[in-house]
């Protein structure tokens, strides 16, 4: 890839996700943005299988 | 973040409620200026900014104990409190923000103790209305701008070279990954890596499914059954089939005058036959009847005779007599006549006598019962024995039924023996023939009972596998719902690799570009900054081919922190308004605030970094002295002022020289006497005619 591709490459992979796989991404990462400033990462594994759990029944 | 306005109460060097300074905004006015002498508070003023953010100060801010306004805390009674604090305003994605952070002091005999901070959010509505958030102040901020960043946005512009610094770099480095979004694909990556390998000893712990083998023995069962029941309906469509060629072979027979006899013979024992067999069965009903109805009573022997004794025993013992009652000689004694006909009075012979049966005599009522049981128990021997008579009859019934059918079947034999050696050769081949035929109808029938049995034993193996592949059923769509979420999973890892790859490709080289090109452009030295694939920045310089680090002075350090800042400002917009990233900060707008800025600078340097900063940066604030101004700043900024302030210290010391700057034609004071014994400082805006 060039260096001045097109910038929605970076997110090509997420957008063409399936509806599943992109909701578990975009999940994940709003936890993890949100939980940024923690050194700690208790339950974070916790909620991320409950993410994976409720995307893919 | 928009940054809209500060205000300050007793903090620092801010004596009392300060007017509240509005931040410039706007596109090319984004840029705020503020005057201040040293000692004035301008660092005060920095550090009032990352306080009430994120309860911090700079490095440079020497007494963080002295945080509240010495003036205040003397004017206060014993035993009061005084109160500091500082509010700043911004806007955030449409919404705006106030935050208030509170820091209530109380005056003690000889000392002063400081509370603990508080720290209030009010974010305002369409409606004009001002409500708290439920969710925690500190977490909302750090949502906007990240703790890790505020050192990117508010700086000692004296130091601002630190950012570069080696023992810095990491740090800096991890903040550049959380502003670029790297670091939370980072941990999204392997944090979804941790749950994969969660779902992965789940599916092991399902087990593995035996339903293929489960079905595939099921569907074996069932193609058995269905072909022995096919091979039923052909066996009774046969027997039907011999059953009417039997009969016309029969007729046929019959109809020979020769065997006409016979036949007719033959009809009537083979209907006797039928008739004892009938009987034979109804007897064996019978007899089956009798040993399910009654059968018990042979075994009760042992405990009848086990009550017999009891009831001995105990009339033995006189406990139970039998025969005379109580109530009977009462009656006897009270008519004064005994049966015999003698008669009983008190003292007479008789009397005695019939008297003393009154104490063997039992009490009718336990008698009666004994006596009732007894017969019960009398029935049950007399049933035993009726019951083994039956049996014998049925019995002998039975055996003279199985004789007389043997006796009919030998002179069915001897007919169709006769018959068979008829010297008419079609009686004899018809009879031969018959004779084939009743052995087929028997083997067609022990089969068709044979395959009856089987046909049940599979239905039976049937519903039981039914049982067990319903069980392994839901293991298995357990199973493939864990490995979708594996694979789920997997896939989001490997498209989050994939987009930190291209982010990697796109953001990491074109940041690097655009520092080399505003380094480039301020700085005179050859120097290339370079930005490592681990995020650190550092200058590097080419002139023999071969890339070498520089050890870099102060002041080429500071054009690289502030070109690097203002890169980063730079591209995170571009980038966001190209299209809203999900990977980069939700806002496009960061503000810089920038304490005595471009400190060891020379007069190019400094005028190319006036010049460029208000240009990259979406809102800038300065804090200045009046040298650090006049100049080649001042040239360059002026353009872009919005709102202006001064800051006015006003000096305890006796004969304190008092100090102006000149602004667009007007003086205000830097410096003045305090009109008491305290050094404090005012606000004054500055009003320019634009």
């Amino acid at each position: 890839m060039s260096q001045e591709a097109n910038i929605d490459d970076v997110q090509e992979p997420i957008t063409s996700a399936p509806p599943e796989v992109r909701q578990i991404i975009e999940r994940v990462w709003k936890l993890e943005k949100g939980r940024l400033d923690k050194k700690i990462n208790s339950h974070v594994n916790d909620n991320i299988l409950d993410i994976i759990k409720e995307e893919v029944r | 973040m928009k940054l809209t306005s500060i205000k300050l109460c007793n903090f620092r060097s801010f004596y009392g409620t300060t007017p509240e300074m509005i931040i410039a905004g706007g596109d090319a006015q984004n840029t705020t200026i503020i005057h201040g002498n040293n000692g004035s508070g301008k660092t005060s003023l920095l550090n009032a900014f990352t306080w009430v953010l994120y309860d911090k100060f700079s490095a440079a801010f020497a007494s963080i104990e002295q945080l509240v306004n010495k003036r205040a805390i003397a004017e206060t009674q014993k035993g009061q409190a005084v109160e500091c604090w500082v509010e700043i305003g911004w806007e955030h994605e449409g919404k705006r923000y106030r935050v208030k952070r509170a820091c209530r002091g109380y005056k003690n005999e000889g000392d002063f103790d400081a509370g603990k901070t508080q720290l209030t959010m009010w974010v305002g509505g369409d409606d004009g209305k001002w409500n708290i958030p439920i969710q925690q102040p500190d977490d909302i901020i750090n949502q906007i701008l990240p703790a890790t960043l505020h050192q990117y946005f508010f700086f000692d512009g004296e130091r601002i070279e630190e950012i570069v610094r080696s023992d810095k770099k990491a740090e800096i480095a991890e903040a550049t990954k959380i502003f670029l979004g790297v670091e939370v694909i980072n941990r999204s990556i392997r944090h979804l890596g941790d749950a994969k390998k969660t779902l992965e000893n789940d599916l092991k712990a399902i087990g593995d499914s035996e339903i293929k083998q489960l079905l595939r023995q099921q569907e074996k069962i069932e193609r058995e059954r269905e072909r022995i029941t096919k091979r039923q309906t052909e066996i009774k469509e046969e027997l039907e089939y011999q059953q009417t060629f039997k009969k016309e072979t029969s007729n046929r027979l019959r109809e020979l005058s020769a065997a006409k006899e016979l036949q007719e013979r033959w009809q009537d024992l083979e209907s006797q036959k039928a008739a004892n067999q009938e009987e034979y069965k109804k007897t064996k009903e019978a007899l089956k009847k009798v040993i399910s109805a009654r059968g018990y009573t042979v075994l009760l022997s042992e405990t009848t005779s086990q009550f017999r004794g009891i009831i001995n025993d105990l009339k033995q013992r006189g406990e139970l007599t039998s025969g005379i009652s109580r109530e009977f000689v009462n009656d006897l004694l009270n008519s004064q006549r005994c049966i015999c006909g003698a008669e009983l009075h008190e003292g007479n012979h008789s009397h005695t006598h019939v008297s003393t049966w009154l104490n063997k005599a039992g009490s009718s009522a336990v008698e009666e019962t004994a006596i009732r049981m007894l017969a019960q128990v009398d029935e049950i021997d007399k049933q035993a024995i009726g019951f083994w008579e039956e049996v014998d009859r049925e019995q002998t019934r039975i055996n003279q039924l199985r004789q007389s059918i043997s006796q009919i079947e030998g002179d069915l034999d001897n007919i169709q023996e006769r018959l068979r050696k008829d010297a008419n050769e079609e009686i004899s081949s018809l009879q031969k023939r018959l004779d084939e035929i009743e052995s087929k109808i028997d083997e067609l029938n022990r089969e068709q009972g044979a395959n009856q049995q089987q046909i049940a034993q599979l239905t039976t193996e049937i519903e039981g596998l039914n049982k067990q592949i319903a069980k392994q059923k839901l293991n298995e769509d357990k199973q493939t719902l864990a490995q979708r979420r594996i694979n789920a999973t997997q896939d989001a890892i490997e498209r989050l690799t994939e987009v930190r790859n291209r982010q990697e490709q796109q953001f990491r080289l074109q940041l690097e570009k655009r520092v080399q090109e505003i380094f480039t452009e301020i700085s005179v030295t050859p120097y290339i900054p370079k930005i490592s694939d681990k995020y650190e920045l550092t200058l590097v310089e080419n002139t023999t081919g071969v890339e070498a680090p520089v050890a870099a002075s102060t002041g080429e350090n500071q054009i690289l922190s502030l070109s690097f800042i203002a890169s980063i400002i730079d591209k995170v917009r571009e980038w966001s308004e190209k299209r809203k990233m999900m990977m980069i900060p939700d806002s496009s707008t960061f503000p810089i605030v920038m304490d005595s800025p471009f400190g060891s600078l020379d007069e190019n340097s400094r005028r190319h970094i006036a010049k460029t900063i208000p240009q990259l940066a979406n809102q800038l604030i300065v804090l200045v002295t009046k040298t650090q101004w006049r100049g080649e700043v001042e040239a360059e900024i002026t353009d872009r002022i919005g709102r202006e302030y001064v800051l006015t210290y006003y000096s305890s010391k006796p004969d304190c020289e008092q100090d102006y700057i000149e602004l667009s034609g007007e003086r205000y004071p830097l410096v003045k006497q305090s009109p008491n014994e305290f050094e404090y400082t005012e606000i004054m805006e500055v009003e320019r005619d634009r």
